[in-house]
């Protein structure tokens, strides 16, 4: 009789460009249009809109902030900002590299322009498009969102983050220079939505907002941003367009939680890595398109899960 | 579909006669309705009611319960298709598989651990839950060994693994009154499979790739009297998985299609992946999950996981308010305040240890509620604090008047100060940063 599922969904995600290559005005080797999602993460027929999520690999500008996980895996490369991004699409294989711009955590942090020089260099060192992790200091936002997106002019770069009670200078930044803009909400539906509404009513498209519904890592929260994921996506899909945008997860917490932190030193790699695979995995069900993480061997762990997500491959055996 | 209280009120006998064990025949309706009652529970109903109400008043997924005595777990009764729309209820077993060509120490070394293996997570004991044993030898007389080496080892629910059904009669010899779930009838093999089922009153697996099959094989075992059945679903790929147990479960649910009313098997070892088909499976409705004997790292994240996603969501997880100590600390130690929701205090208490201060909690009653929420929703006030203060006897156990806050309940500072007369510190957002905040704001 043939079994079929049939949800009667009118709603589609939204698509948002990352990135954009040379005939685009950019000079990215590649460009990403995600979205496009008319049903649930991994059920779409059309294999266009089927394409498995960007793992986007995250590094910073001031190794102080960063895992001491990381920095006993990628040892010198921390400080080495151009060979670390290298190292990050040739070795690792990330999509995506995200640069999260620590050294605004210095106190009474003033050096702007070492900012529009930090993105700079990681546009040089790489090809893949980027999302820039911007201030972690209100007072400086608007100088140093305006810097990251005038070294990122013409790249479609990713900007974050945008709070309820902090979005202007972000969106500014990517009003002017036409990059897009990571919306975090606290893991409520709603108020993703309310943010959503404020960046429209400032002008920021509809194909320029990724949403970041804050995801609590596994064991920590997850399962909220988890349930917060899927009703974002059940809503869009039955036609609430303030909530039909991509939506990105990044639990920044996986390699500071006890599990992970107290891990014997042998398997300390494994652990964290398998904690970021697991809620990475588990959010990309939910509905997320952008995977971040911060340990590389995560990447690999990723990668060969979503390829073996595409029907047909990975046969799998008898009884 | 599903019908109402009343609709079946209608096609009960209406005498009240209690033998049901409800006091009328509305309120046995009424629990019909809702899943939590057995049609057969009646006495009086004629063959026709029962067909009408037997496939729209069971649950919409079978109970299927694995193993006997403490360690057995049972699977399915799910109502819902996403978690926040109420809750998962019964989270999935994960199997430990070993080979009757391992051996015998081996397989016994995975038993006990098993059997002894547990995590404690947010105050609550995570196990793995059986032994899935295969007949990978061919041979009848060492399957039958090596499940009697595991009974010999531990009360643990089993999984037999075997399509030769002399092994699995050989094996059951030596566990076959403590419900293993016997692995798997096929199209091939689906009725003698149903007789030994039938006879040791065992729940079984049924495989085959596609869900007309699958179907087409429940219908044969229930018309052979074996209804407590889970569904492998042979699937080719992780996607493939993903879509058919998708699609189980909302056919399932929607009582579109009763027939696939049964829980999700998941053999994970069989995908080369198997990390990924443990999470995928937890989050995507498998019932029993089989792995191999996980490393530390996998095991770990599996429970946890499984954890998170079978989290009721209508309820939030709290802590008992109180004064709580870090280390030993004295007079002149910190203290912080914060709210009493699980997972806030679980973080900050797990920060706090690795930052090496000895210093106190005071966990404040905002009816499980995280921060932010707790001050959106005014649950966090001033007074709260200060009659915890007063409550827990803070201003006895330090010399000094300090208070550090989380940085979301800043805008509360200032109120706070005047209702306890404490000099209130405002901490950071993220409990991650207080080690920082401590070392450098706590002289």
């Amino acid at each position: 009789m043939g079994y079929d599922i049939n949800f009667g969904w009118t709603g589609t995600i939204g698509n948002v460009t990352i990135g954009a290559t040379k005939s685009e005005g950019g000079t990215r080797s590649v460009s990403y249009r995600i979205g496009g999602g008319a049903t649930l993460p991994f059920l779409e027929k059309n294999l266009q809109a089927n394409s498995p999520p960007l793992i986007a690999f995250e590094l910073c500008d001031n190794p102080v902030y960063w895992s001491p996980i990381v920095r006993n895996y990628c040892g010198d490369l921390l400080d080495d900002l151009p060979e670390w991004t290298k190292t990050a699409e040739k070795t690792y294989g990330a999509d995506i590299i995200r640069l999260y711009l620590t050294s605004t955590k210095q106190r009474n942090f003033s050096d702007l322009p070492a900012v529009g020089k930090a993105v700079e260099t990681v546009l040089s060192s790489t090809g893949l498009p980027l999302i820039i992790e911007g201030s972690n200091e209100p007072k400086i936002d608007s100088e140093v969102f305006q810097k990251c997106g005038e070294a990122g002019q013409g790249e479609r770069l990713l900007l974050g983050t945008a709070e309820a009670s902090r979005y202007r200078s972000i969106a500014a930044a990517a009003l002017a220079y036409n990059h897009s803009v990571i919306a975090q909400s606290p893991i409520d539906i709603n108020l993703a939505k309310q943010l959503n509404i404020l960046l429209r009513e400032i002008g920021v498209q509809h194909d320029h907002i990724v949403i970041d519904p804050y995801t609590g890592t596994l064991g920590y929260g997850f399962e909220y941003s988890y349930s917060a994921m899927e009703r974002i996506r059940f809503s869009a899909l039955k036609g609430d367009a303030d909530l039909a945008m991509p939506m990105i997860c990044s639990a920044i917490d996986s390699l500071t939680v006890k599990e992970v932190r107290e891990a014997e030193p042998a398997v300390q790699d494994e652990i964290a890595a398998t904690w970021e695979f697991y809620t990475g995995i588990a959010a990309a069900v939910a509905g997320a398109e952008i995977i971040c993480v911060r340990h590389p061997k995560t990447i690999g762990l990723l990668r060969k899960a979503f390829d073996s997500m595409k029907t047909g491959i990975a046969p799998m055996g008898g009884q | 579909m599903a019908l109402k209280a009343l609709d079946i009120y209608k096609l009960l006998p209406k005498k009240n006669c209690k033998e049901c064990g409800d006091p009328t025949c509305l309120t046995f309706a009424m629990k019909l309705a809702g899943g939590k009652a057995d049609v057969e529970l009646c006495p009086y109903l004629s063959d026709e009611a029962k067909s009408v109400l037997g496939a729209t008043t069971r649950p919409p997924i079978r109970l299927v319960k694995i193993g006997v005595g403490e360690r057995s777990f049972a699977v399915g009764e799910e109502f819902v298709f996403y978690r926040h729309e109420k809750t998962f209820y019964h989270p999935p077993g994960v199997l430990f598989r070993v080979k009757d060509t391992q051996p015998a120490d081996e397989i016994i070394a995975v038993t006990k651990r098993v059997r002894d293996e547990s995590f404690v997570r947010v105050g609550t004991e995570l196990k793995f839950n059986g032994i899935a044993i295969e007949n990978a030898s061919g041979s009848v007389g060492k399957f039958a060994d090596a499940v009697a080496a595991i009974e010999g080892t531990a009360d643990l629910p089993l999984i037999l693994i075997s399509g030769n059904t002399d092994a699995l009669r050989a094996a059951l010899i030596h566990c076959g009154t403590y419900r293993p779930l016997l692995h798997a009838a096929t199209k091939e093999n689906v009725k003698e499979m149903c007789a030994i089922a039938k006879q040791h009153g065992c729940p079984l697996a049924i495989r085959a790739h596609g869900l007309d099959d699958l179907a087409q094989l429940a219908k044969e075992c229930c018309a052979e009297g074996v209804q407590d059945l889970v569904m492998d679903l042979a699937p080719v790929s992780l996607g493939d998985f993903v879509t058919a147990t998708t699609t189980i479960r909302q056919l399932a649910i929607t009582r579109t299609a009763p027939e696939l009313g049964y829980p999700v098997y998941l053999d994970t070892t069989l995908t080369g992946h198997e990390d990924a088909a443990i999470a995928l499976g937890i989050v995507k409705y498998a019932s029993v999950i089989v792995t191999s004997p996980l490393s530390s790292a996998s095991a770990k994240a599996a429970l946890t996981l499984c954890q998170n996603v079978y989290t009721d969501p209508q309820k939030p997880i709290q802590m008992n308010p109180g004064l709580y100590r870090i280390g030993s600390p004295g007079k002149d130690a910190p203290v912080l305040m914060t709210v009493n929701f699980s997972l806030t205090f679980f973080t900050l208490e797990g920060y706090l240890e690795s930052t090496r201060v000895p210093c106190f909690m005071l966990i404040v009653d905002t009816e499980g509620l995280s921060v932010l929420t707790a001050v959106a929703a005014g649950k966090l006030s001033e007074t709260l604090v200060r009659d915890a203060i007063r409550k827990f006897d803070v201003e006895n156990e330090v010399s000094h008047r300090k208070l550090i806050i989380p940085g979301y309940a800043s805008p509360l500072s200032g109120r706070i100060e005047e209702a306890t007369g404490w000099k209130v510190l405002v901490g950071p957002r993220d409990a991650a940063e207080i080690g920082e905040y401590l070392h450098e704001e706590w002289k």
